[in-house]
Formats: structure tokens, C-alpha cells, sequence
């Protein structure tokens, strides 16, 4: 069962791997119709912080609420979180076309391949969207990963470095749809490397260090 | 979305992979035409020896077929991190498992209808009336198999030591069962007739509804966190 919220906050949330501290106790809410930037050296925690809201991995300490409800709920909250990560996840061997099909059939969204097809057209990658995703620049998998995150209207949208490899046209079109999210109501939480990008598309930007919130600019 | 239908989503995911590269069957069949030719020149001496050593061939191919296939097959999940399009999807993790072990039954039984007509020619053991019982084994052992290399497949995601921990905990664990299916088989050839196998195949029947059960239990965990 699709789970909604409208925000999402974590408490005291810390993670480890072994020895090594990851996250160190970080406190943070985030609002519908809000977008997030995340910044900070690399190390600082940035993307373990979107693998613990993304519950592909679990806190050592600390708790995430989506809404009402907790990561115990993981099966219902997978269906309203969207998740660009850096390595795009997408198969080789599959078309552009079929693995946002492979996604959408996962997610039981009617009309799987109508839905799929829409969204290619609408982001713009009819062009290559039948070829295996072996033969993409690394722009064009970016795309499709993006639009896999979107396939099913996601309450929380999380995207780790989005505009790696995209050419400035293909970033401005980004903003665009992180605009689009905005309104439609998503809680979008960026991480990016990239000042400008970060100032152009967030309500608030997070500085982290070595697993902390150092700063936080609205 | 029900267990089912998404293992048969994350099986057909699989299966449409390897129609499109046939890269799996190409280089488990070959392997297996290899073994069960080595295996007969080496071993073969005479039509009576060969009812007691084609057995053995035949389950250590199906064994090393198996290692290769499966472990091919999980290797695609991790090119590209491509598992995540799984693990991020609102599925019970069981699913992912049952649906690659579904995927890697089909593939390796695929081989298999290559491999025990081979190695039934190779030996010279007339097939007529143990080859529904032959397969009835194949299938039973290949299931017990083919679920517990996938379990312990899936844990490779997170470690390096995939290969090492195949070996370790996937051969003991699946001994009881190869080893049930390579005496029935031996029986088998020797003439035994149906009924006094039936025994064997209950037993495998009972490893392969334990291995199941057992991996759709630990696979939530063991799949939980990446």
C-alpha cells in the first residue's frame, strides 16, 4: 500500500561503517514543496545521509519519520521515494525505455509502458531510448535515471550529484524539473558539488563536515 | 504488489537480458559440453564401468554449470549498482530472490536439455524407461541447488569475497542434497526401477521446499541493507 507525507524529518540520525563515522548524530526536517541543496568535502556524509532516507541502508542510531509513519513501513515509503544516485543504476543490457518499463511495472503503476513512453517524450530522450543503455554517454543515462525517480510521482525525491554530465542545455532543463517538483508538492533533497547549481534550484543549501550540519543558508 | 508477481517481473527482467546477449547460455553450454566430453574420454572404459561413473559427470556439471550461471547472473546486478533498480523498487525483498533464483532454474534446466542427453550418449545408457524419472532428479537437485547458490549470491552484492563465499558456505550446504541426487541417479542407471528411487526424490523434494523456505526468510535480512 502507497504510503503519503508531508515531510520528512530525521532525529539524532548517525551512521557508521566499522570504525568509521559517517554521520554523527544530524537533525533536519524537510518540508513538501521544498528543495534542499547539500554540500560539503567529500566524506562529509552527504550521501550516506540520502542512503539512510532513501532506506537502502539503516541508521546505527537516530530515526527517520516520513510523515506518520517509520522505516518499519519501508515496502509502502518505497513507493512515494524517487532516488538519483551517482552510479545510475540502470541495467546495460536493457534499453533506456525498458528499464523506466521494469520500473514502472516494480512500482504497479497502470499502464507501464504508456507511462514509460510518456516520459521519454516529455524529458526528451525519444531520440535513444531504444538503444541498451551500454551505448549512452554518460549525459544521456543520467537522463533516463532521472526520469526513472519521476516515473511514479515521488513525495521525496533525492538526487546525488544530478547534473554530472549534463550539458547546459540538459542542466537548465533540469532546474525546470526540479521547479516542476517544487510546485508539484515533492520534498526534493539535492546533493551537488556545484555552488551555482545549488543557489539556482534550492530554497536552502546545507553545509556538512565530517558528518554534521556545519552550516545551513536560506 | 504480491511476492509473486514481482519475482516473475525480476525473473522476466533476467530472462529478456540473456535472450538479448545469450551470453549466459552460450558460455554454461559450452562449459557443460566440455565437462561431460572430458569426463567420458577420461573416465570411460567400458559399458558397465559407465553406469557408475556417468552419475558423478553428470552432477558435477550440473554443479559447475550452475556456479557459472549463477554467479554470471548475479554479476549483471552489480554492473552499474543495477540491484538498486530493485532494492529501491516497493517490493518484499524475498521477491528479488525468489525471482533470480526463478531466472537462474530456467537458464540452468535450458543447459540441462543439452547436457543429460549428452552425457546419456556419451556413456552409452539407453534412455528408455529412466528418462522421465532422470529428469524428475535433475529438476528436483537443480531447484536445491539453484536456490541456495542464489541466497548466498545476493549476500556478493555487499562483499568482495563473493567467490570465496560461495565455496564456503554454498557446497556444504547443498552436499546432502547433490549427493542424494547422485546416488539416485547411480541407482537409477543401475536399473533400479521407479518406485525404489521415490524415496531419493521425497528427500530432495524435502531439501528443495527447506532451501526456499530458508531464502525467502533470510533473504529480507540479508538484503535489507546494502
Amino acid at each position: 500500500m502507497k504510503l503519503d507525507f508531508e515531510e520528512v524529518s530525521v532525529a539524532g540520525l548517525a551512521k557508521s561503517y566499522g570504525p568509521t563515522l559517517a554521520l554523527a548524530g544530524v537533525d533536519l526536517r524537510f518540508e513538501a514543496g521544498t528543495v534542499t541543496a547539500i554540500q560539503g568535502a567529500n566524506g562529509s556524509g552527504k550521501s550516506t545521509l540520502l542512503w539512510l532516507l532513501a532506506m537502502l541502508a539503516h541508521p546505527t542510531r537516530g530515526e527517520i519519520r516520513y510523515g506518520a509513519y517509520g522505516i518499519g513501513r519501508a515496502n509502502g515509503l518505497r513507493a512515494r521515494i524517487g532516488f538519483v544516485a551517482h552510479q545510475l543504476q540502470l541495467y546495460p543490457g536493457l534499453s533506456g525505455h525498458e528499464n523506466l518499463v521494469l520500473s514502472a511495472k516494480l512500482h504497479d503503476i497502470p499502464y507501464a509502458e504508456k507511462r514509460a513512453t510518456d516520459l521519454c517524450e516529455a524529458l526528451g530522450l525519444a531520440d535513444y531510448w531504444n538503444r541498451t543503455v551500454r551505448t549512452y554517454s554518460r549525459g544521456q543515462a543520467q537522463r533516463v535515471s532521472i526520469a526513472r525517480a519521476l516515473l511514479h510521482e515521488p513525495r521525496l525525491l533525492l538526487m546525488d550529484e544530478p547534473a554530472t554530465g549534463l550539458d547546459v542545455e540538459s542542466t537548465a532543463s533540469l532546474m525546470g524539473l526540479i521547479e516542476q517538483e517544487r510546485q508539484r508538492g515533492a520534498i526534493v533533497i539535492i546533493v551537488t558539488h556545484e555552488a551555482e547549481f545549488a543557489g539556482a534550484v534550492a530554497d536552502r543549501i546545507l553545509q556538512m563536515e565530517r558528518g554534521r550540519i556545519a552550516e545551513l543558508r536560506t | 504488489m504480491s511476492v509473486l508477481r514481482a519475482a516473475w517481473l525480476v525473473a522476466l527482467k533476467d530472462l529478456q537480458l540473456e535472450l538479448r546477449t545469450k551470453e549466459i547460455l552460450t558460455s554454461t553450454g559450452l562449459f557443460a559440453v566440455l565437462v561431460v566430453t572430458l569426463g567420458s574420454l577420461a573416465f570411460y572404459t567400458d559399458p558397465v564401468s559407465s553406469l557408475t561413473v556417468a552419475p558423478g559427470v553428470l552432477w558435477i556439471s550440473i554443479l559447475f554449470c550452475g556456479i557459472l550461471l549463477i554467479g554470471r547472473s548475479w554479476a549483471l546486478e552489480r554492473e552499474n549498482d543495477a540491484v538498486f533498480a530493485l532494492l529501491l523498487a516497493p517490493i518484499p525483498r524475498s521477491a528479488i530472490y525468489l525471482g533470480k533464483t526463478l531466472s537462474a532454474l530456467i537458464l540452468l534446466l535450458a543447459v540441462e536439455l543439452l547436457l543429460v542427453p549428452l552425457c546419456l550418449i556419451f556413456f552409452q545408457i539407453e534412455p528408455s524407461g529412466i528418462a522421465m524419472p532422470l529428469l524428475a532428479l535433475v529438476f528436483l537437485g537443480s531447484v536445491g541447488f539453484v536456490s541456495t547458490a542464489s541466497l548466498f549470491s545476493s549476500v556478493g552484492i555487499r562483499t568482495q569475497a563473493r567467490d570465496l563465499m560461495l565455496s564456503v558456505l554454498v557446497f556444504p550446504l547443498v552436499a546432502p542434497a547433490l549427493l542424494a541426487a547422485a546416488v539416485a541417479t547411480r541407482e537409477l542407471f543401475a536399473g533400479a526401477a521407479t518406485a525404489e528411487i521415490v524415496g531419493w526424490m521425497r528427500i530432495l523434494g524435502a531439501f528443495d521446499l527447506l532451501f526456499i523456505g530458508f531464502g525467502i526468510w533470510v533473504s529480507r535480512h540479508l538484503l535489507a541493507e546494502t
